[in-house]
């Protein structure tokens, strides 16, 4: 389970974040809330899950949509999001989670939620190998 | 002075987006006793010539003696400061428009802000 460092008026406080469980043909929406001043403009707003390291986010799946940011004369908040389909090309296990708008260059970035993915095994469709008898008496 | 058709008022905001449309309207006053046909024209002064009109939809009426009258116009704001020329006519007895009056307004362009984001997080995320 995943957790994040918040201010309090007590320090620093440790809160524990729910992961949520997701499959091979789940779709993991994220839903970002950013703040905006200026003109209007057209952007991408882009999720990723990996594994965060030392050296960089490692991205393993991502989603990412173009979203119109509306013109603000003052500093203001928005929410929108974007959904990141779940495929075989990730193994099982906990991931990473970061959020940004812009393109290589990022505008912003979210702070990343660690291990708040889980993904499940590719469980196959139900299939019979092979049926036998085991046992055969007066009912 | 005008003779018929006296320009009391331009109202039209003070700055404006460049390229955006700027919404104008002008206000004459029909000074004789009795109805004058009367005509508003308008150009934008800004440095290029000739002026750039400005559109005035329904441009003439017949006001009554007396009366005021709002004649609506638009134009697309230039890139630097503009001011308006507002114009009146009056219809005259011999079938022809005679320019009356003019009057002036400046518009300053207002200055965009640039696109700026100060922070993004991730709210709440969810199979679906």
């Amino acid at each position: 389970m995943g957790a994040v460092y918040l201010p309090s008026q007590y320090g620093m406080i440790l809160v524990p974040l729910a992961n949520v469980q997701v499959k091979p043909g789940d779709k993991l929406r994220i839903t970002c809330r950013y703040s905006h001043i200026g003109q209007a403009e057209n952007q991408t707003l882009y999720a990723a899950i990996g594994n965060s390291g030392w050296a960089g986010f490692d991205e393993v799946l991502h989603g990412s949509k173009t979203i119109s940011v509306p013109e603000d004369s003052a500093w203001d908040y928005h929410e929108e999001y974007v959904d990141i389909s779940i495929t075989t090309a990730i193994s099982a296990g906990f991931y990473d989670l970061y959020a940004k708008i812009g393109g290589a260059i990022p505008e912003v970035i979210s702070p990343t939620l660690h291990d708040v993915v889980e993904v499940l095994a590719d469980i196959p469709d139900s299939e019979f190998g092979e049926i036998s008898i085991t046992g055969y008496i007066k009912a | 002075m005008a003779y018929y058709a006296d320009i009391v008022e331009i109202i039209a905001p003070s700055k404006a987006k460049p390229g955006g449309r700027v919404d104008i309207t002008v206000r004459i006053k029909n000074t004789y006793s009795s109805s004058v046909g009367i005509m508003a024209g308008g150009a934008l002064e800004y440095g290029v010539s000739p002026w750039p009109g400005i559109s005035f939809p329904d441009p003439s009426a017949n006001v009554a003696g007396g009366a005021t009258y709002s004649f609506t116009g638009y134009f697309t704001m230039p890139e630097k400061k503009a001011t308006i020329h507002a114009y009146s006519y009056y219809y005259g007895a011999d079938g022809s428009w005679h320019f009356d009056d003019e009057m002036t307004k400046t518009i300053d362009i207002t200055e965009g802000i640039e696109s700026q984001f100060g922070s993004i997080e991730i709210l709440s995320y969810s199979r679906r």
